[in-house]
């Protein structure tokens, strides 16, 4: 065995990146995560919102910037580039080219002086060129790691930047240098780049100025935008009235080369027309698509919603020929034909949905590291191996394997974090340090020295609230010694600004005034904790999304509102005390509940790092649904995988499998679960969910009552078996799907069918096959398949939103009705085979089971992840995961990526010897306790036991378990003696912020 | 300042009065739907004012009266809906608390509307903004806290 | 060694407070051996005027009973404070407001008008023009003068600043021969006395001294204690009778208990507590067993639940409204209806 080295290196600082790096170094490795440019970020940092909760993406997305920036075992390489990778799996070196920034990285402290100085102005790509920015700069606001760069092409050698700069960081020679990095693995998340919309001549961009793209309307919607927010016409600066969406711009297009479909532009078209209606009044969105592809969780409601509640006008199949501007006025004319005929219309503004394509040195950087391309440009993978590369150790996640959207990446991201930790756990801990933080500063006994930082939000809060007033009313208020406003309070120059002021004032205690402390505290906790202060000595005012936000047309009232939720959290903070937390074995083993495809890859990911797993399936075998799919894909049975699965796991010494057995319930918590099955009590730190999903079994359609109507599981069983001799075949889509009674589109179907009707073809070419539809939803390059079975004579029929082909038996005959779009009549079939494209339901055992786990489900019966953007595999309970069907309806390559995902979340617990515990837990006041036991029976976690007194044993008293205390409170409120208090919640701070709510002097 | 101050912000019967609503969101589940409705953009008075515990279990009832002594025009305890508590059961606790506390308050001669419980999930943005918008309505309809038109009546 | 002066005075209450005090049998006699009595209208003859002569601080030590109920009792306590050293707030009335104050339901007028004319025994009933008792009157002898009957009933520490809180209806002999120790031993020796607001009482509720026995604190139903046969051995509120004990302070002996009675909570709640209605009335709603069905019970389901509670003002305030949150009622103005907002 070769030596292994405990470290990984990500290549490419975007959300995927800076996800499988968080996950790696959570989990005992070293990483290095190299980017091209100069700050991590990526593309996430430049949208504006994301769909389909319209999240800010910055604000989701900073705090994991910031905890990638702050890591101790994640080295930021910035401004470099792979030149190199020679060695072998586990044991590679990597040789960098670490381009100079021409400043000295230690010293910057981004305080921007330079910028502020810097005569140079030229045109900033963070802004996609709409914007100004200097020759020494730095991307965006929010960048991390936040330190300058001079723009060696623009800049001038004035000097003046040096002569500015207080911490002598400028250094104009500083040498640009080759590092040599020994990692036991590579993933590469080099992301993607914008098609170049200047190909499609045909709509004018680059000649004429109110045609932009997708990526440059984004910034206009921001904030940070060249014009914060407001949606303006580049031509007059005039607000436009009418703004066309055009999509498929480089997608599904042969003529330019592309015929994939890059899969997200559909939402984030939707995604920008409902928020430039929101952030512009009079602005009417227009979005003309051929096929709307809403196919994630929750997409089909947010299209619903953009048409029924936003007022977005869609105009389905259309494909737009050309614009042409009014050399005067600067609109713009679209030609195109809709619904079979040609037709033109007027315009303010055009937004062109650009495509996804490979990077543009994807070619030279696959020569370099000795990876293969597919054929669209982008990095090879199989479907059974979607996040591994042609080169053993080195991995791929993210866009650069395929154009997705941003949870598919963060899935993906965890995903290659298990695979890499495969090749390297042996050298688990050998090179991390451990994060150390300063001594904590006493408080107990002093006065509070409140600080107050009230963030702009850019202009999501300062636009509605007046900020300064607010901090000059918290100055006003007892015990604030000190107050400021931020432009982020969030980014991580306010980290340092945060921790000066602490020590500058002697502060004991800091209130931000910001965003919520949902997604937030962490970060400040983390930074206060840094600067000595117990992170319980932090309080949140939500001035953003519970005032800014929710009362844009009242600024006046407000910013007294602010002031008064100000007032409120010093009040709070004034009688916060630190609060210490212990420390918690942890039970190494997962369990994995569902045999299926999902459930067979995170058990075999984590039995490849070392960890015992527990497989739970409720029937006699493992497989799943995988048993069902006999037909070649990607170039393999899906059932030869699972059969190649279940040999794996037998062999495996570290993989249990108790088959027919099912969880009757789960105690404990993260760390120390207890999982009892029918027979068994299992111990384990960490629980996957795959409990997979159900095909729908169709009630319309003459299902189960004439032979000739089947579902395509069944179709594509015959056909395997060669035994379907059906001539004129006709497949419905949406069975089941996107009615009244389930709404979601269950995503799979399209391509199924469509595997299913080339192979139609390919075993009998005279056979017809129509697929009648509403829209065609194969995403990403299984679009290709949607090709050829055109080219192989599949006819396709659209049938409109809102009516489904209507089927009468007419004698012995089948008899379908369809009504065509394009033709606008009725079209009449006579079918010998009845195909239903049925869709996927939920498994109702997850009922059940989240009850017995205690997490969520969602509004359409799968499981609820903690975050859909960010979190996607994570439940919001902790230590508990999801995967596969169980978390919305997916392909096999994208089950298999989740699953290891899945795995690699699991595995940044149980990698660990120790756990944190709670601080926010309750606590007895052994001096007013009697142990009356009122308390015990509320506790839901049977955290709290009633004990004889040791020290007089006729006297009772109540004790808790601190581990297993989630903290709720419940028993507090409960409690008659007052004896029981909540950490952090205590009855003195509530009343504090009660009563501060009050004393405002209105 | 003793506990009997409440504060006058009344103006009888003026249409210039505006409520104060103290409004509990449990962590989870309503004060994550009241940020969503933030998130969404969706507009609401800005009579109320939002109190974050963990669980809606964690309302005491002394949090209630306590808000009703200072002079709240209104009370919303917002917590997760029935099965879908983050800890399990503790909105079945606020739910049996709130019967009761009402039947208290009509006792002290308040319109027990004035205290209202209701279920928000994290989903439910627009459902925050109605909650919130027609409590609003209501309060207006009840009436100024009758705490503070006492406090003059006293000598 | 000069005598200490002690004094003992009745507000509004009913006397049992003053009993309690010659209830302690022959430590009467050690009182009267280091105290001379200044002021105790029940037992010596000194009048109120002698009082108002008396030298500011003059009085050790005063024992005041009963709530502040009218302008007497607080004038009363107001002259007492100017002329003790300490005070003690004596009784539940003193220190809650005690059975007096659940008159803070109503108000001045409607008490007396309730007592003046609708009382059986009232010959007023019915009259056209009843006669009610005036502040003052200006009769031909002279003016008479009568205390203004408070609308809302005071505790003491309301009115004036209280050094002593002995809780209780009324304070136990032990209590009172627990404060009287204390006083002893300060005069004969010299001992500190307690810090000032202390309570002469347990800070323990009275599970701490009841001696039932405790399984699990979980009901299904909540019965009267007449409804029921009641185990005197097993815990009062286990078997479904409400007892405030549990929000209650210790200090009593649990003597309703070992009279098979469940606890009243005349000793008010513990220094940890606020308002001992809401915090008992939060207890009981916590322990009703939670029952899968919760899940789909209605709104009303649970309203019939908790309406087995029937008088929960009555049951969780006996002793303590005036000195809980709210104090006392509020008279709701009729609703106004509002068109919706444009």
């Amino acid at each position: 065995m070769t030596n292994k080295v405990g470290a990984v290196m990500v290549v490419g600082g975007g959300i995927s990146g800076v996800q499988a790096a968080l996950d790696m170094a959570d989990s005992g490795f070293k990483v290095y995560l190299v980017e091209k440019k100069a700050s991590i970020g990526g593309t996430m940092a430049q949208l504006d919102k994301t769909f389909p909760t319209n999240d800010c993406s910055m604000c989701i997305m900073a705090p994991k910037l910031v905890a990638a920036g702050r890591h101790q075992n994640i080295e930021l390489i910035t401004n470099a580039e792979v030149e190199m990778i020679q060695g072998v799996p586990g044991d590679f070196m990597v040789t960098l080219k670490k381009n100079t920034l021409r400043v000295d990285e230690e010293k910057c402290t981004g305080c921007g002086e330079c910028a502020i100085k810097c005569p140079i102005e030229t045109s900033d790509e963070y802004n996609e060129g709409m914007k100004k920015r200097k020759a020494i700069y730095v991307m965006y606001p929010q960048a991390v790691p936040l330190v300058f760069c001079i723009d060696k092409n623009k800049c001038i050698g004035c000097g003046i930047c040096h002569e500015e700069c207080k911490a002598k960081a400028i250094v104009y020679d500083k040498k640009s240098e080759a590092l040599e990095i020994p990692v036991g693995a590579v993933i590469l998340c080099p992301g993607f780049e914008e098609f170049d919309a200047r190909l499609k001549k045909e709509y004018g961009y680059g000649s004429y100025k109110n045609v932009v793209t997708s990526i440059e309307f984004e910034r206009i919607l921001s904030a940070t935008g060249p014009f914060f927010g407001m949606v303006l016409r580049p031509s007059d600066g005039e607000v436009p009235k009418k703004v066309a969406f055009i999509q498929c711009v480089g997608s599904r297009d042969e003529k330019v080369g592309n015929t994939y479909c890059s899969s997200v532009c559909c939402m984030y078209a939707i995604k920008e027309a409902i928020i430039a209606g929101e952030h512009t009044e009079g602005l009417k969105p227009y979005i003309f698509f051929m096929d709307i592809r809403a196919v994630g969780k929750e997409f089909e409601d947010y299209r619903e919603r953009a048409e029924k509640e936003y007022g977005i006008t869609m105009y389905r199949g259309a494909r737009v020929a050309s614009v042409e501007e009014d050399p005067l006025t600067k609109n713009l004319t679209l030609r195109y034909s809709y619904e079979g005929e040609s037709r033109s219309e007027d315009f303010d503004m055009v937004v062109l949905s650009v495509g996804l394509k490979p990077p543009e040195d994807a070619d030279k950087l696959a020569k370099r590291l000795g990876i293969k391309l597919n054929k669209h440009g982008f990095c090879d993978t199989s479907i059974y191996d979607p996040l591994s590369t042609s080169r053993p150790g080195i991995f791929v996640s993210g866009a650069f394997a395929a154009p997705k959207d941003i949870p598919t990446s963060v899935a993906e991201a965890s995903g290659v974090a298990s695979k890499a930790g495969a090749i390297i756990a042996p050298a688990r801990n050998t090179l991390v340090v451990k994060q150390s933080f300063p001594e904590e500063i006493a408080v107990e006994g002093q006065e509070p020295r409140i600080g107050v930082f009230v963030c702009h939000c850019g202009i999501n809060i300062g636009g509605t609230v007046k900020v300064p007033k607010v901090v000059e009313y918290a100055k006003t208020l007892p015990s604030v010694v000190y107050a400021e406003e931020n432009l982020y309070t969030c980014s991580s120059d306010a980290q340092e600004r945060i921790k000066e002021k602490i020590k500058e004032n002697n502060l004991n205690r800091v209130v931000v005034a910001s965003c919520t402390p949902r997604t937030h505290e962490p970060l400040f906790q983390n930074t206060i904790k840094e600067a000595g202060l117990n992170t319980f000595l932090f309080e949140m005012a939500n001035i953003r999304d519970q005032c800014s936000w929710i009362h844009m047309h009242e600024p006046e009232k407000a910013t007294e509102k602010a002031k008064d939720l100000v007032r409120m959290a010093v009040a709070k903070s004034r009688l916060l005390e630190p609060l210490k937390t212990s420390r918690l074995e942890v039970n190494h083993a997962a369990v994995v509940i569902g045999g299926g495809l999902a459930g067979m890859t995170a058990a075999l990911d984590i039995a490849d790092q070392g960890f015992s797993v527990h497989l739970v399936e409720k029937t006699g075998h493992l497989g799943g649904y995988l048993a069902k799919l006999p037909l070649v894909e990607g170039g393999m049975k899906p059932k030869d995988h699972m059969d190649h699965l279940i040999k794996r796991i037998r062999e495996s010494k570290n993989i249990t499998v108790h088959l027919n057995n099912e969880v009757k319930d789960v105690t404990g918590f993260i760390g120390n679960f207890k999982v009892k099955l029918k027979d068994v009590e299992l111990d384990a730190g960490t629980i996957i969910a795959a409990t997979g999903g159900l095909e729908y079994k169709p009630t319309e359609y003459l299902y189960g009552q004439d032979p000739r109507v089947m579902t395509q599981l069944e179709l594509e069983d015959k056909l395997a078996h060669k035994t379907f001799h059906g001539k004129n075949v006709v497949m419905i889509q949406c069975v089941g799907s996107r009615n009244e009674q389930v709404k979601y589109c269950s995503r799979i179907c399209c391509a199924h069918a469509i595997k299913n009707a080339i192979e139609i073809k390919k075993q009998s070419p005279t056979t017809n096959v129509y697929v009648l539809h509403k829209d065609i939803r194969t995403y990403g390059f299984r679009e290709d398949l949607y090709r050829e079975a055109g080219q192989l004579g599949v006819n396709f029929l659209r049938f409109p939103e809102g009516t489904m082909p209507k089927l009468e038996k007419k004698g012995d005959n089948l008899e379908i009705v369809v009504p065509d779009v394009m033709l606008r009549e009725d079209v009449l079939l006579k079918p010998d085979a009845l195909v239903l494209s049925t869709g996927v339901r939920p498994n109702p055992d997850n009922v059940e089971i989240a009850k017995l786990m205690k997490v969520c489900g969602s509004k359409d019966g799968y499981f609820l992840e903690a975050h859909m953007k960010l979190r996607p595999v994570d439940f919001a309970t902790e230590g508990i995961f999801l995967a596969g069907l169980a978390h919305w309806p997916k392909f096999i390559d994208e089950v298999i990526a989740q699953a290891s995902g899945a795995a690699a979340r699991a595995m940044t617990i149980i990698s660990k010897d120790q756990l944190e515990t709670e601080g926010i837990i309750a606590a007895v006041n052994d001096d007013v306790c009697n142990g009356c036991g009122i308390c015990d029976p509320v506790c839901e976690y049977k955290a709290i036991v009633i004990v004889q007194d040791p020290s007089n044993p006729d006297k009772r008293k109540a004790v808790i378990n601190e581990g297993l205390c989630k903290g709720c409170g419940a028993c507090v409120a409960a409690c008659p003696s007052g004896a029981m208090e909540q950490k952090g919640f205590k009855n003195d701070q509530m009343y504090a912020i009660i009563d501060a709510a009050f004393t405002g002097g209105k | 300042m003793s506990t009997t101050t409440v504060q006058k912000t009344a103006t009888k019967e003026g249409e210039d009065w505006q409520p104060l609503i103290i409004t509990f969101c449990c962590n989870w589940c309503s004060y994550a739907g009241a940020d969503l409705a933030g998130v969404s953009r969706l507009q609401m008075p800005t009579n109320f004012r939002v109190i974050r515990t963990m669980c809606s279990a964690r309302v005491d009832p002394e949090f209630v009266l306590r808000a009703f002594s200072k002079g709240a025009d209104g009370v919303l305890v917002l917590g997760c809906h029935p099965a879908d508590c983050h800890y399990i059961g503790g909105n079945y606790r606020t739910r049996r608390r709130i019967a009761l506390l009402r039947m208290l308050l009509e006792q002290y001669g308040f319109d027990p509307d004035r205290l209202k419980l209701e279920w928000v999930s994290a989903s439910e943005g627009p459902k925050f903004q109605q909650t919130i918008t027609d409590f609003v309505k209501e309060i207006k309809e009840i009436g100024p806290n009758p705490l503070k038109e006492d406090q003059v009546e006293e000598h | 060694m000069a005598k200490i002066k002690i004094a003992q005075y009745w507000g509004a209450g009913c006397g049992g407070c003053d009993v309690a005090l010659l209830d302690i049998d022959e430590k009467i006699l050690g009182v009267a051996e280091i105290a001379d009595i200044a002021f105790w209208p029940i037992a010596v003859d000194t009048k109120l005027k002698d009082v108002e002569a008396m030298p500011d601080g003059y009085i050790t030590a005063t024992l005041y009973n009963g709530a502040i109920r009218n302008s007497e009792n607080e004038h009363v306590a107001k002259l007492l404070r100017k002329k003790s050293a300490i005070i003690v707030s004596f009784g539940s009335c003193a220190c809650y407001g005690g059975v007096p104050g659940l008159a803070n339901l109503t108000s001045a007028k409607e008490v007396l008008e309730y007592v003046y004319t609708k009382t059986p025994s009232s010959d007023q009933q019915g009259a056209k023009d009843p006669v009610f008792p005036q502040h003052e009157t200006h009769t031909k002898y002279g003016d008479l003068e009568l205390p203004v009957l408070y609308n809302t009933v005071k505790t003491l520490d309301q009115v004036i600043d209280v050094d002593y809180y002995m809780p209780g209806c009324p304070p136990t002999t032990n209590l009172i021969n627990q404060f009287l120790g204390i006083v002893e031993n300060h005069v004969k020796n010299g001992a500190p006395l307690p810090p000032k607001g202390a309570m002469i009482a347990s800070n323990k509720t009275l599970c701490d001294e009841c001696t039932r026995k405790k399984t699990v604190k979980q009901i299904d139903a909540v019965h009267s204690a007449f409804e029921v046969d009641i185990d005197p051995q097993k815990c009062m509120l286990e078997q479904g009778v409400i007892c405030l004990g549990p929000a209650t302070r210790a200090g009593c002996g649990a003597k309703c208990l070992e009279g098979n009675q469940p606890c009243r909570g005349c000793m008010g709640p513990t220094d940890q507590v606020q308002d001992q209605g809401g915090s008992m009335l939060s207890a009981l709603a916590s322990i009703y067993k939670v029952q899968d069905k919760e899940t789909q019970m209605s709104e009303e389901d649970i309203l019939k639940i908790m309406t087995q509670v029937k008088d929960p003002m009555g049951t969780f305030y006996c002793y303590t409204m005036p000195k809980s949150i709210i104090k006392r009622s509020v008279k709701e103005r009729p609703r106004v209806k509002k068109e919706a907002a444009p």
